[in-house]
């Protein structure tokens, strides 16, 4: 199928199209919002038409029993593995967002009616590997991550391909942090060459006192957004960073919304940006504070390093207050290396392309370092400099 | 035997000529001090021996055991042994100070044909430096610099001199922003790496730092050229009367 077929349908031929209900509220949010194009405000600067113009082959969705494994694996949108004991559903989702700002958060519900529910039980410490396994194909999952009140819980994803190409993935989590615990979501994506875009369309939401800290890494070739909508209520606290690493022709980036609903609420959103060959880089974010949201801190940052002339960089930092009571920053800055840094580099012995190499990575480690867990700051540490050494060997050759 | 030759430099920073024809010889073995006033050059005469990006020479050479060093880049000189403690050392977050100063020994010992240090080895020979510099040794696993107080840069910038062993050591304003224990140390471990070979060139404004560091040379700089030449006894006349009287003698 192509996507772009569903732009001039009613709502009643796309409800035929995709095989749901005429009366769903995601399907009329969706034909509210309408299908993306460059003339959306979310999309402007990601090439979302071209995506949806491609032809697609649909998958078939059938759950298959679930192997015991040492972390979950889904498999093209199919879960294969998953630890002992782990509770793990497919169900029809009720309460899908209904203000959500990304059609295609709409679009992946109402492809993927029944979603992977994962509960995480207690101080939960799970890992996901998304593997995608076929070519021309369009790939669409949804999953709701739960945890538990007072518990603190971590959720590592990595993604895995084989060699395929001009594959779509729409993916994204529905996640509910109940009060007073904690929950930390790494995603760790590396990706050389064309072998399949990504759109993923994410809502979080805080409860009373609940603690989030969202970290992504992304790095390397091809399309990818992430479009995130997280919601705060009163003294719940984000923390959310994004590390970009891009070369040749990639074109990926985040498009967030963090919504302050409660008082004493706080926010932190820091992105670092690594652009390399002629790659664009996204971070288009918001941070909208509520009136019933006094006491608010929210704190925004983007920082990017151009390593390259072609590179660019697309930095959005945006706040909305509709309140006086509250302490709020935003900024961001596009630059090259620091000359100062490299030649004090250089005067101790460091050749020009190692000292460059080493910047970089302190650039992003001032990221990378903030995971807490070690273990998985050295499988993104790896990644980085894995995914950074073979672009730049590509680039010297 | 000179180990550094400065022949007739005129050197530029943008459009402004700051070295005027300036000509100064280092000995083996000996500590040279340059003064002047404010706005004279002596940062700018750092800069251009180890080839700062801000420089541009417009005329004459710079000769490092008989050859000429103007064309080579900044980590060549290095590598051959030209070291600068920098007056401001900049802070590097998210490049831990241990493997930044391992990255630089093993680069030299690379040049030298001698075998890497693996980390183990490299702490094994930090450490001493550390004691001697009353440095702590977490200084050494935070970010470059990252947060130092002034002293603990300029500690930090010793103890990379002493790994390093280089063969021409300048220092720009070293003791600007220490204490006097700060002081003692950094003055210890530079005399540490007297060793009758080594040659030394003490930039400063004051003359406490050569209470420390005895200097076998002072040089005056002023407006881009070394107007003076003496002995160690040249300090004393410095303190009393000030840069004027010098100037007014040189013209």
């Amino acid at each position: 199928m192509k996507l772009s077929e569903l732009k001039n349908l009613t709502l009643t031929q796309t409800a035929a199209l995709l095989d749901v209900d005429t009366h769903s509220m995601a399907l009329e949010r969706f034909k509210k919002l309408g299908l993306p194009s460059k003339k959306s405000e979310e999309y402007r600067y990601f090439h979302i038409e071209k995506l949806l113009e491609e032809e697609y082959q649909r998958l078939n969705y059938i759950p298959r029993p679930i192997q015991e494994a040492e972390k979950v694996v889904i498999v093209d949108g199919i879960v294969t593995h998953a630890p002992k004991g782990m509770r793990i559903y497919y169900e029809q989702y009720e309460a899908i967002d209904s203000e959500h700002f990304d059609p295609l958060y709409y679009l992946s519900h109402l492809l993927s009616p029944h979603v992977i529910r994962i509960d995480l039980d207690g101080d939960a410490d799970i890992e996901i590997e998304h593997h995608y396994t076929q070519s021309n194909a369009l790939i669409h999952y949804r999953i709701v991550l739960l945890n538990q009140t007072n518990r603190h819980a971590t959720v590592f994803e990595s993604f895995h391909e084989e060699e395929i190409s001009n594959t779509l993935v729409l993916y994204g989590y529905d996640v509910l942090v109940a009060p007073d615990s904690t929950l930390r979501i790494l995603k760790n994506q590396h990706m050389q060459g064309n072998r399949y875009a990504m759109v993923a369309s994410h809502r979080i939401h805080l409860k009373e006192r609940a603690n989030a800290v969202i970290q992504s890494f992304d790095l390397g070739g091809d399309m990818g957004l992430q479009l995130i909508k997280i919601e705060l209520e009163r003294y719940a606290h984000i923390d959310a960073g994004h590390l970009l690493y891009l070369n040749e022709h990639a074109q990926r980036g985040t498009v967030s919304k963090i919504i302050h609903q409660g008082e004493h609420s706080i926010s932190h959103q820091e992105a670092k940006n690594i652009l390399d060959g002629d790659a664009r880089g996204i971070f288009d974010a918001l941070i909208k504070v509520e009136h019933a949201a006094k006491y608010t801190k929210a704190y925004q940052n983007s920082k990017a390093i151009l390593l390259h002339e072609k590179a660019y960089m697309v930095a959005k930092p945006q706040l909305e207050i509709y309140i006086d009571e509250l302490e709020a920053s935003h900024g961001s800055t596009t630059g090259q290396l620091d000359e100062k840094q490299l030649f004090y580099l250089r005067s101790r012995g460091i050749e020009y392309m190692e000292a460059r190499k080493m910047l970089v990575i302190a650039f992003a480690n001032t990221l990378i370092e903030q995971v807490k867990d070690h273990r998985h700051q050295e499988i993104i540490k790896d990644s980085f400099e894995k995914t950074f050494y073979a672009a730049q060997e590509t680039a010297d050759s | 035997m000179k180990t550094l030759e400065i022949k007739n430099i005129h050197a530029k920073i943008g459009e402004k000529e700051i070295l005027k024809g300036l000509n100064l010889e280092l000995e083996p073995g000996k500590v040279h001090a340059i003064m002047g006033p404010n706005g004279a050059g002596k940062s700018t005469l750092s800069k251009t021996i180890v080839g700062h990006y801000d420089v541009e020479v417009t005329e004459g050479d710079i000769l490092y055991k008989n050859k000429s060093i103007l064309e080579m880049e900044p980590e060549e000189r290095a590598l051959e042994g030209i070291f600068l403690s920098f007056q401001h050392p900049v802070e590097i977050p998210g490049v831990n100070n241990a493997y930044f100063l391992r990255t630089a020994l093993n680069a030299k010992r690379k040049h030298e044909g001698k075998e890497e240090l693996n980390a183990a080895e490299f702490l094994r020979e930090m450490k001493k430096h550390l004691e001697m510099l009353g440095m702590k040794a977490d200084m050494i696993s935070r970010s470059l610099n990252e947060g130092f107080s002034g002293g603990e840069k300029k500690r930090n910038e010793i103890l990379q001199m002493l790994i390093l062993e280089p063969e021409i050591i300048i220092l720009d304003e070293i003791d600007s922003g220490l204490d006097i224990d700060a002081l003692r140390a950094v003055s210890e471990g530079i005399n540490m790496m007297k060793d009758g070979k080594r040659s030394f060139l003490v930039i400063t404004h004051y003359s406490r730092i050569l209470d420390y560091i005895e200097p076998d040379y002072i040089h005056v700089l002023k407006e881009g050229r070394i107007i003076k030449t003496a002995g160690p006894e040249l300090v004393a006349k410095l303190e009393e009367e000030g840069y004027e009287s010098i100037i007014e003698e040189a013209q």
